[in-house]
């Protein structure tokens, strides 16, 4: 096997766990004590753990391993998780995303930069010193003489049996058979406990790292099965682990005898020894044994827990279902399958193209009018649009991953800038491209910093205006028609337009003779080398930001706009095309060429009745006023009109209007080609798509085609503005 | 085709002194008609030539961008080097071929098409017969121009196609209807 691509692996895990143990310690704050939340940090720890065990980062794994033994003690109750905890948790998880990231990029552990290994070693002080009461409990020395050894009490029986064969690789996956005999002790008693060393090589052989042990433990506890056997939840797929409840039955201690590889005789004899099985039981057990192997030789185990179960039925039921709901939890897990995003864009490409030819198949049978042909593709092309349907959402993932990591900036940042703020997350279920997901990081967090810092103001200035002393944040995510809407919304003292207009003019990005609505003047936000921040702070207010977050919104297709009521607050909205490679669309003619408009932004065609609407400009629907405009004017067409015209009335965020085409075609499963970069200063095309002819149609970018046409000529056009002040 | 992107066309011309003739005695170059005048390409750049098919014209872009095609499921922007040169627009003729070139951008390689009024032949080239470009006089921008070859006592402009496909400079010319903006 590929190291590198283990490694590429072991690395994109971690960094998911850190993200999973992150979410649990933020839950913390607000659920403290919950056993689940904690079991999910230990575990996260436990794995990133054993595998940088594998990779030899040895670095890691004694970190990680003063982590675990923290959270070891949380999971024993020793420890509570308080606030003070949870930031250093938070901290180790930061940490140790930075050496993974190290990792990833490929340096070498042993030699950190200063700063690192500073951080490195405080965090290792802090966590130690949570441990430091327990390190005075837990010499390996003073445990054996807890355990009340050899033929003490309760011979008869009246406590668990457990038998514990360790896998090999126990210690390397970061177990100690100690520390879960000290667990086990917290709810029941060791009565006695043989080891079991069999398997031990030759010092020579001998390597300190694999765990050769075993063990029989008789165990005194009203604990139920499910709690003694979650002990070992974390050892249990390589180890071979047998528990035997109190007063069991000789066959079920026969059938441990089989199961357990050592000898059966040598095995009694143990079992005996623990004060499990008296001489004359281990006699009868033993007997039954060669009686049984007479009287059937296999017996099959699932009857002889059949029979059990009659007995134990609650202990085993408890027990069943705790293992059903583990398997569950697996079989959850398992169902999820790390794909290459490669492959998904290559089936997806695929995808596309079967729907190309489809249309072509279907468009030739239709000229055939071969009816049993038409009728076959009518079925394929239904079967294609299923499969483009399921194919579609393989991309697609929920935003509130990428918000619920906000709840880490909110609380990092107000505690830097000392202002008490919450955020509130809405939409998280939405979802998107995950190209898109993935790229909206950096502007959101930028937006919620700019939110958090410029936005809120101090708590002097909340109380004086009345307002609740904790600012509020909120991150939404919608749907509208075939665009996704993401907003970043504060309850903070909003934007004043004089104030911005004065820095404007004051930085000559607007002149003094020109009047500007409200709206754009919140739009200079966006323009380079703008800042409204009268101090410059260490998070935002350095005049870079909005600008670059305007770009990155830009390259994704999509559009930003703010609002914003003075003293109550600013609400970004983020306006994203979902970006999926194919889309429903509505065909038309203009000329020679196909024009594919969003099927979402269609509202209804009409028939043009008048040329008098166009010289116009507008024409009345159901009695409102519409706006028309002629595609082949707008694109400079000058083959000769139709007699007759069609109007397409399209919608998109409030704004409406008449499109004059040609010819209406229908619908049309189109796939988008991008544009390229040849096409990157088209304002007004979203992308290609190949007809079923083999002919190239254009998609029609309605929003944008709709704010052009909407703006106002006496505008400055953007473009102007933007080049002036990179000057 | 790794291989052949790889390699660089323009250091054969440029130091054609240290060019071992033993082992590349000779490159090709394919040759074209475009208003009258003859050019010719580094063959390595050259994809494929098609025959003209319409091409979809796309509105609001620069006029040397004559429309886009499908090659085989993938859409191409096929440039009017005509328009491009600031010589005039290319008519359209039975002749007319698309030559299918690769130009590498700053990031990935561009598949870009070129109408030509008609493709002559392959050239082969041994390194005496490049000329370094006249600095003045010449009928197209000279920053196109890439070397002059000297081939059966004519000089035939051999094209920088980097700068004379350069994608960020047919991108940035504004275009079309100016009704949306004005």
């Amino acid at each position: 096997m590929d190291m590198d691509e283990v490694l590429k692996t072991f690395i994109a895990e971690s960094q998911e766990l850190l993200l999973q143990m992150e979410d649990a310690l933020l839950q913390l704050e607000h659920t403290p004590g919950d056993a689940d939340t904690i079991n999910a940090i230990f575990r996260a720890a436990h794995t990133i753990k054993g595998s940088a065990g594998l990779f030899g980062l040895d670095l890691i794994v004694a970190f990680t391993h003063i982590a675990e033994s923290v959270l070891d003690r949380v999971r024993s109750n020793e420890l509570q998780f308080n606030a003070e905890l949870t930031a250093l948790f938070l901290q180790v998880g930061d940490h140790l995303a930075r050496l993974i990231a190290l990792v990833d990029a490929g340096a070498d552990l042993n030699t950190l930069e200063v700063e690192v290994q500073a951080t490195h070693e405080t965090l290792s002080e802090q966590l130690s010193y949570y441990l430091a009461p327990a390190t005075a409990a837990k010499p390996v020395a003073s445990q054996p003489t807890r355990i009340e050894r050899g033929n003490a009490s309760g011979l008869s029986a009246d406590h668990w049996h457990l038998s514990l064969r360790f896998g090999p690789d126990t210690l390397r996956n970061g177990m100690d058979p100690l520390g879960l005999f000290r667990y086990l002790n917290t709810f029941g008693r060791i009565v006695s406990i043989v080891p079991l060393l069999d398997r031990l090589p030759s010092a020579a052989e001998m390597d300190p790292e694999t765990c050769y042990l075993g063990f029989e433990i008789a165990f005194a506890s009203d604990a139920d099965k499910a709690t003694i056997d979650g002990t070992f939840e974390f050892v249990r797929e390589d180890s071979l682990i047998r528990i035997l409840p109190p007063h069991s039955k000789s066959d079920e201690y026969l059938e441990l005898i089989r199961t357990l590889p050592e000898e059966d005789m040598r095995l009694g004899e143990i079992l005996m020894r623990c004060g499990t099985l008296t001489a004359a039981e281990l006699q009868e057990v033993l007997l039954a044994q060669v009686e049984g192997q007479q009287r059937d030789e296999a017996q099959p185990i699932g009857q002889v827990l059949m029979e059990q179960s009659l007995v134990q039925a609650p202990v085993i039921a408890a027990a069943l279902q705790k293992q059903q709901q583990i398997k569950d939890n697996r079989s959850n897990e398992n169902s999820l399958i790390r794909v290459d995003a490669n492959k998904l864009d290559k089936l997806i490409d695929l995808v596309g193209e079967l729907i190309i030819a489809g249309a072509g198949a279907r468009m030739t049978a239709k000229n055939c009018g071969h009816s049993e042909m038409l009728e076959a593709t009518e079925l394929l092309s239904r079967l294609v649009e299923e499969v483009r349907d399921s194919a579609l959402p393989l991309r697609m993932v929920q935003i509130g991953a990428t918000f619920n990591r906000f709840q880490r900036v909110v609380r990092d940042v107000s505690k830097e800038i000392g202002k008490d703020i919450s955020l509130s997350i809405s939409g998280g279920e939405t979802e998107l491209d995950k190209s898109v997901v993935e790229r909206m990081g950096d502007p959101l967090t930028h937006l919620v910093r700019n939110a958090m810092d410029h936005g809120i103001e101090s708590l002097q200035t909340r109380q004086a205006n009345g307002k609740p002393a904790q600012g509020n944040v909120c991150l939404n995510a919608c749907h509208d028609g075939g665009n996704i809407i993401i907003e970043v919304t504060d309850d903070g003292g909003g934007l004043d337009p004089q104030r911005i207009l004065a820095k404007a003019r004051e930085r000559g990005l607007v002149s003094d003779s020109q009047t500007l609505t409200e709206q754009e003047i919140f739009n200079l936000i966006f323009e380079p080398g703008f800042s409204t921040a009268d101090q410059v702070s260490n998070l935002s207010g350095r005049g870079v930001g909005m600008d670059v977050v305007k770009r990155n919104i830009s390259a994704l297709r999509g559009t930003i706009e703010l609002s914003s009521t003075l003293g109550q607050g600013t609400r970004v909205r983020i306006r994203l095309p979902l970006t999926l490679a194919i889309i429903d669309g509505f065909l038309v003619n203009v000329g020679q060429a196909g024009y594919v408009i969003p099927l979402e932004q269609v509202e209804e065609c009409i028939e043009l009745h008048s040329d008098s609407a166009i010289t116009r400009g507008h024409l009345e629907l159901h009695g409102q006023m519409l706006p028309v405009v002629r595609l082949r004017e707008l694109f400079d067409d000058d083959s000769t009109p139709p007699r007759r015209e069609s109007v397409v009335v399209v919608q998109q965020g409030g704004l409406r209007a008449g499109l004059v085409v040609d010819q209406l075609v229908g619908e049309f499963q189109t796939v988008i080609k991008p544009l390229g970069k040849v096409f990157a200063a088209c304002r007004v095309l979203g992308g290609f798509t190949i007809l079923g002819d083999g002919s190239v149609a254009l998609i029609l970018d309605i929003p944008r085609l709709l704010t052009q046409l909407a703006a106002p000529r006496s505008a400055v056009p953007f473009e102007t503005k933007q080049s002036y002040a990179h000057e | 085709m790794n291989e052949l992107t790889a390699s660089d066309p323009r250091a054969h011309a440029n130091a054609p002194g240290q060019r071992n003739t033993a082992e590349h005695p000779r490159q090709q170059y394919l040759s074209f008609m475009l208003h009258g005048r003859c050019y010719a390409l580094d063959g390595l750049s050259v994809r494929e030539i098609i025959q003209y098919g319409r091409p979809t014209k796309v509105p609001m872009v620069s006029p040397c961008i004559h429309g886009v095609i499908n090659l085989r499921g993938a859409v191409v922007p096929v440039i009017d080097l005509g328009l491009r040169f600031a010589l005039a627009k290319t008519q359209v003729d039975r002749r007319t071929c698309i030559i299918i070139v690769e130009v590498s951008d700053t990031e990935a390689a561009q598949t870009l098409g070129i109408l030509v009024d008609a493709v002559s032949e392959v050239l082969e080239v041994v390194p005496d017969e490049m000329n370094p470009p006249p600095a003045f006089g010449n009928p197209i921008p000279s920053a196109f121009i890439q070397a002059m070859l000297h081939q059966r006592n004519d000089f035939i402009i051999v094209l920088n196609i980097e700068n004379a496909l350069a994608v960020a400079e047919i991108a940035g010319q504004p275009g079309g209807n100016n009704a949306l903006t004005a």
